[in-house]
């Protein structure tokens, strides 16, 4: 090794002794070209820290501290049902997201005669391609993910998992699984038939008999105290805008305070 | 840490950007400048940053001490194998039960059943409970709210519970054998969830309503009382060999 300081930053140089294949020649190319342009070498450091700092935190697994294992604690398959719900989700948000594709939400009546929120679903049931298919997975999809929220929530409950410091996950949970709920229930408007109808109903009357605000919320969420165009509006709005973006988020949040928090041990 | 005693290299990579000299601000010197919430962010940082180093230091373990399991590999690997499976399940439920067409609204017909969707009927079982309202005296026997915003306050009392159980049980337990009372206080809730549900039928339940009503709130309380016994009894085997493999772990300070 000579005594002289090499150029440490000759990248072109460093790259030529090397014998590189095409494909990693370009790569390399390509990444020195963007990281003197925008430092990437910078964010990738950031990155490494974090994934660093986040192992960390990381202990060893159950059975290696506490030499279990022979042992099965026989609740672990329920630990899956966090993870269930998040892929029912997910099948939901896509078959909901092709749904969208076909669905219209206008109803001018409610007299009884099929609308064009109605109609469009009768399209899909009866003349798409796999139209039916892809409504009953999106159902389907729907009721399982709300059955997995509520089954997750019993596990956490009883494996008293919501114990310090989970507290702020577990109201996390709560939070979701309101959204979760009335995820379904604008969902269950849409079609705009007997049953959407008089659920609707009944909910215009449980937001008008919330004490001070009932008239207030009955406006806001069924644009009126009676089921018209401005109500199925809503409810698709509700449904396909901002509870998406909500739900979305907040599972990315919960699910990443599991990560650093690890999964609570049943010691 | 000092950047001072590595030697001097040119950084800049071309780009122009200069790296910092003798008069840029070090971190901690910005630190010391910053005032406020910032700096009491930092101070707080420092401290709890040191508090852990002791923790550290001063246990006996080699591992820091354990607070959970860690997510990846441990539970994603068994998560992912049972969640495909029950996706397929959810492909073969559409296949063979796909939702039926029901008939348009129709404002001028009332069905003879109105319903939710089954995850709400705890919910439309609560606004049921009018028979619960009080009614004062004082106002002549008039009750103090409609039922229905009586039922709608029932909600909000059940989902607030739900709410604030982190900050009702603390400790350490766990698992239902080493808690019994909110292990049946868990029976009872779900119990509740169900017989609610049926209450918000009970025009289709072949059953008297009074007694329907009745069971409605006793079953919860007998399935709780049951739970508790049952695990009251279980605990003391449990809690044996639990805690001699507890303390041998961490022994008390
Ligand atoms: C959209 C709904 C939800 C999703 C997608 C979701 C997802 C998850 C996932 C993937 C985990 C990792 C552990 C596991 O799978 O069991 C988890 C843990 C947890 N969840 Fe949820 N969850 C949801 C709703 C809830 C609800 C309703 C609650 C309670 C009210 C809740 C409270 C918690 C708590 C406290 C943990 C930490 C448990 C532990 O560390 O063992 N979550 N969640």
């Amino acid at each position: 090794m000579s005594l002289e300081k090499k150029d440490e930053h000759d990248h072109r140089g460093w790259m030529e002794e090397r014998d590189l294949t095409v494909l990693e020649e370009r790569y390399l190319t390509l990444l020195m070209w963007l990281d003197k342009r925008l430092r990437l070498v910078d964010y990738l450091e950031l990155l490494e820290d974090l994934y660093y700092k986040v192992n960390m935190q990381m202990p060893k697994s159950h059975t290696e501290q506490y030499g279990l294992d022979n042992k099965f604690w026989y609740w672990y398959p329920l630990y899956a049902l966090g993870s269930f719900s998040t892929i029912a989700y997910l099948v939901a948000a896509i078959s909901g997201a092709l749904l969208g594709f076909y669905y219209a939400p206008a109803a001018a009546s409610s007299s009884g005669d099929p609308t064009v929120a109605f109609e469009s679903l009768r399209y899909i049931m009866q003349d798409l391609n796999f139209g039916y298919m892809l409504r009953s997975i999106h159902r389907w999809s729907a009721q399982v993910m709300t059955a997995a929220v509520f089954l997750h929530m019993l596990r956490v409950y009883f494996t008293g998992a919501y114990k310090e410091p989970r507290e702020l996950n577990w109201i996390i949970g709560i939070v979701l699984i309101s959204m979760t709920m009335v995820f379904g229930y604008s969902g269950y408007l849409l079609p705009w038939n007997q049953l959407s109808y008089w659920a609707g109903q009944i909910g215009v009357e449980m937001a008008l008999s919330i004490p001070l605000a009932g008239e207030w919320t009955a406006q806001l969420l069924f644009g009126g105290f009676t089921l018209t165009q401005a109500t199925l509006q809503r409810m698709y709005i509700l449904h396909v805008f901002f509870l998406p973006f909500l739900v979305t988020g907040l599972i990315a949040v919960h699910i990443g305070i599991v990560w650093m928090q690890g999964i609570a041990e049943p010691h | 840490m000092s950047d001072n005693d590595t030697p001097e290299t040119e950084t800049d990579g071309g780009t122009g950007i200069v790296p910092p000299d003798d008069e840029t601000p070090t971190w901690s010197e910005r630190k010391e400048r910053t005032q406020g919430l910032s700096r009491l962010t930092y101070e707080y940082f420092e401290r709890a940053r040191r508090e852990d180093q002791d923790l550290r230091q001063e246990s006996s373990y080699v591992e820091r001490d354990v607070l959970g399991f860690p997510a990846w590999p441990h539970e994603m690997i068994r998560n992912l194998a049972l969640t495909s499976f029950f996706v397929g399940m959810i492909v073969f439920l559409s296949a063979t039960l796909p939702p039926e067409m029901m008939p348009p609204a129709n404002s001028s017909s009332t069905p003879a059943v109105i319903l939710p969707d089954w995850y709400l009927y705890w919910s439309f079982g609560l606004l049921k409970l009018g028979p619960l309202n009080p009614d004062l005296a004082l106002l002549g026997g008039k009750s103090l709210m409609a039922d229905r915003t009586y039922g709608v306050l029932a909600n909000l009392v059940v989902v607030g519970a739900i709410t604030i159980v982190p900050f009702l049980n603390k400790g350490a337990a766990r698992r239902p054998v080493e808690q019994p009372f909110w292990a049946s206080v868990g029976v009872f809730g779900v119990i509740f969830a169900f017989t609610v549900a049926v209450l918000s039928v009970k025009n289709l339940v072949p059953m008297d309503s009074h007694l329907l009503f009745d069971l409605t709130f006793l079953l919860p309380f007998v399935g709780g009382f049951i739970a508790y016994a049952i695990l009251k009894s279980m605990r003391e085997g449990y809690m044996f060999t639990l805690n001699r493999r507890y303390y041998r772990l961490r022994p008390p300070k």
